[in-house]
């Protein structure tokens, strides 16, 4: 669909609506807004960085409850309590729960939200208990001002969204989803980012929570329920868990069924839950992706020239070791890397190549040693922080559906000095592999260092000026290609040739 | 004061709470992602078993492998539905599915039954029965002693059996498990059917004692989760012994703080361990790998 077209309709629907529907209509739009404000906060957290947040709803009910106690004293200013509620609430929850992995993000947030059920229910002095709050709305806008106030706010939100999730944003959010180590390794900070996506999607259930009370006047336990997080999460998904009108459309079609199935009484909920197990089964990008399927991405392109760069000189390993378990991955292991120089990192299967460079990159941290950037210890940092340094790495395996140059193109565009190239000439064909042995000499001639992992030990002797060794994590033998295949060590441990053969 | 009678209360919980658990656990090695409809998986046994107990009239002990068929028959068809389709999806879709399917459930429970809270038959009698001159309730008896043996014999399928063996061989390594010949879907649709029969059973035993509302599905899954997360992700012996600390937990604190305080009590501890221990009291059986 043509941007202009749905931007027209988006601000045609509030004008259209207050002129010509009958106050039930005035009602339900205003809903509806309401329902997408909430669920344009969770496709932030749900849909770009794939968060099971489940305490959205509990942060709408926070909202409510701090518009309904604070609109007797500030009046309209309520909202803003509301939006500021959520938010706190949210960053303070934020510490504790972020980092978990994803079931027991989950679950953390279930029972932050369980919580906060249990409080609106029995802390009676502040909530009301099960009665909840009345009389709270004579200072807040009524119906038509307030449908006005909803989607005045909707809207640009809604094209805040798309503008933001088009560009560099949206492929930072999608490499956070779907490869979160490799967005680590490309100075993407996902701790960050997630700060950021759960604290916003606070202030918007914050706010939608705030206008819900307006509209409804009441504010009891149920608002902080789980049916509202169930609402939240099936809009989003009928609707579109990414895509800009998501939230709006999944929010329409939750406040039209039941207006549709009056007949049916409760069991348009079923209804609902039941065509939300269908678009997930056979409609995964939602209603939104049935008319705008998502266009192909473009896989980032090779730049065309590879200018040189500033940062540090020299990457210093210095007794790096590191243990998994009782087994020694990496024993003291030491070398250097200097602009200008490519060095070739073989060994067998399992002898820690790529646990070295897990290390270097941060992703596992060394147990023991130092690594410098000319004199900058980095060996605590985080993977982000890092790539930010002037490190780079590609991984054995481009995501699903990428070009195999994909990796190496994003690290280029970070500008990275040091590169980390773990088996990138895997799977190539002849041609590909001399294209790659020729960006390899511009890199090199334009300043960068580079750490390549082959078992091509041909392709690593022609391109490399000097070879590293690795044995049970150990480096057995260093030096210039020719002399560290003629080690013994080396011939036996790896090349499996007879050590005292010439 | 702590009395006998507490004590078996708050076993046959932690017991009732553990049977939940196992299929929980059972549920989510075999898929690989959490099943939200497990709770009302338990909430449909206990209304499987009221129903049940109206058409028949058959005593609470032989209605027990009847409920546990209906809802093994409810484990298989929620994994074709919501769990086998989406093998290939991220585990978000399955989160979303199961979602949806335990609010079809919950619905269709408030739909078909109504609102109002029933109460599954008593497992053998009800009231109290007198041991060494000390009164202690039927229930948490028959409870302790169905949860035990259930437990014992799940233990023996999956040590001690071809099945068991396959069934833990999917869990832990779909790919391989398909490379060495084991139709993966059949054992995970097995795995499913046993999870949902111990979740028929766990409804059955706590729905005469606590009643049964469609709405408590939520509150089930969230226990055997809570459970699952702290005994450590996926494993079994750990579920159960967090289901039964749990169970302990409640009674006793309950017992002093009411109810919603011993609950409330209850999720700050999870969020705190969690905080504190982000891969659970235990951690993960299986390690990540960068």
């Amino acid at each position: 669909m043509r941007r202009w077209l749905w931007r027209l309709v988006l601000v045609a629907v509030p004008i259209v609506g207050i002129v010509a529907l009958p106050p039930l209509g005035h009602r339900l739009l205003t809903l509806v807004g309401i329902y997408a404000l909430l669920g344009l906060g969770y496709q932030l957290v749900f849909g770009q960085l794939r968060a099971l947040n489940l305490a959205q709803g509990a942060l709408f009910g926070i909202g409510a409850y701090a518009a309904a106690l604070s609109a007797p004293y500030v009046g309209g200013q309520a909202f803003l309590v509301s939006i500021f509620a959520g938010m706190v609430v949210a960053a303070l929850a934020a510490a504790p729960i972020l980092r978990l992995q994803s079931h027991y993000f989950a679950l953390a947030t279930l029972a932050l939200a369980s919580l906060v059920n249990l409080l609106a229910v029995h802390a009676e002095g502040l909530t009301g208990g099960a009665n909840g709050l009345v009389g709270f709305t004579p200072g807040l806008p009524q119906g038509p001002i307030l449908l006005g106030l909803v989607w005045f706010l909707l809207v640009p939100s809604i094209l805040v969204y798309a503008a933001v999730f088009r560009g560099r944003m949206g492929e930072e959010a999608r490499l956070l989803r779907e490869a979160p180590l490799e967005a680590a390794t490309l100075g993407i900070d996902g701790g960050l980012w997630r700060f950021l996506a759960f604290v916003a999607g606070g202030a918007y259930a914050g706010l939608a929570g705030g206008f819900s009370a307006a509209l409804s006047g009441v504010v009891s336990p149920e608002v902080t329920g789980f049916p509202v997080m169930l609402l939240c999460l099936t809009s989003v998904v009928v609707g579109g868990v990414r895509h800009p009108l998501g939230a709006v459309l999944g929010a329409a079609v939750a406040v039209c069924l039941p207006e549709l199935f009056r007949g049916l009484q409760a069991s348009w909920l079923l209804a609902y839950a039941a065509a939300t197990l269908v678009v997930v089964l056979w409609a995964p990008d939602g209603l939104a992706g049935l008319f705008d399927r998502s266009r192909p991405r473009l896989p980032p392109a090779m730049p065309e020239r590879i200018a040189p760069v500033p940062g540090p000189q020299r990457l210093v390993l210095d007794r790096v070791s590191k243990r998994f378990g009782g087994v020694d991955a990496l024993v003291d292991v030491s070398f250097a890397l200097d602009r200008g120089e490519i060095v070739g990192l073989i060994g067998p299967n399992g002898s820690g190549k790529t646990t070295l460079l897990n290390a270097i990159s941060g992703l596992e941290p060394a147990d023991s040693g130092t690594i410098l950037l000319d004199v900058r210890p980095i060996e605590r940092l985080p993977p982000h922080a890092i790539a930010r340094a002037g490190i780079g790495r590609t991984f054995q395996a481009p995501s699903e559906g990428e070009p195999r140059e994909a990796g190496l193109a994003r690290v280029l565009a970070t500008e990275a000095v040091f590169l980390l190239l773990d088996e990138p000439a895997a799977g190539m064909t002849d041609r590909e592999r001399e294209a790659l042995v020729r960006l390899l000499g511009r890199l090199r001639d334009a300043g960068r260092g580079i750490v390549l992992v082959d078992h091509d030990v041909a392709l690593m002797t022609r391109v490399c000026d000097r070879l590293v060794c690795l044995d049970g994590g150990t480096v057995i033998a260093e030096g210039s290609p020719e002399a560290v295949r003629a080690d013994p060590r080396v011939r036996a441990s790896f090349l499996g040739l007879p050590a005292n053969a010439a | 004061m702590i009395t006998l009678q507490l004590v078996l209360n708050a076993l046959a919980l932690g017991m009732a709470y553990a049977l939940v658990a196992l299929g929980f656990v059972l549920a989510l090695n075999a898929a690989g992602a959490i099943n939200f409809a497990h709770g009302d998986l338990v909430v449909l046994g206990g209304a499987a078993a009221v129903v049940l107990a109206a058409w028949t009239g058959l005593p609470g002990i032989l209605l027990l492998p009847l409920v546990a068929l209906a809802l093994g028959l409810a484990g298989v068809l929620a994994a074709h539905v919501a769990i086998l389709p989406l093998a290939r999806r991220p585990a978000e879709a399955t989160f979303v599915a199961t979602l949806a399917l335990a609010a079809m459930i919950e619905q269709g429970l408030t739909v078909t039954l109504g609102a109002a809270p029933r109460t599954a038959p008593a497992l053998a009698g009800s009231g109290a029965m007198e041991i060494a001159g000390v009164a202690v309730g039927r229930q948490p008896l028959a409870i302790i002693g169905v949860g035990g043996v259930l437990v014992a014999a799940v233990w023996f399928l999956l040590e001690r059996t071809q099945v068991g063996r396959r069934m833990r061989a999917v869990a832990a390594d779909r790919q391989m498990a398909r490379a060495v010949g084991i139709p993966v879907r059949i054992y995970v649709t097995l795995s499913l059917a046993l999870a949902g029969a111990l979740a028929g059973v766990a409804g059955f035993l706590l729905g005469h004692q606590f009643l049964i509302t469609p709405t408590q599905g939520a509150g089930h899954m969230l226990k055997a989760y809570i459970a699952v997360a702290l005994g450590g992700w996926g494993s079994v012996p750990g579920a159960l012994l967090g289901a039964l600390a749990i169970g302990v937990f409640e009674t006793f604190v309950s017992a002093q703080v009411g109810d919603a305080w011993a609950s409330a009590a209850l999720y700050v501890a999870v969020i705190l361990v969690l905080a504190v221990r982000p891969s659970g009291l235990f951690g993960e059986p299986v390690g990540r790998r960068a």
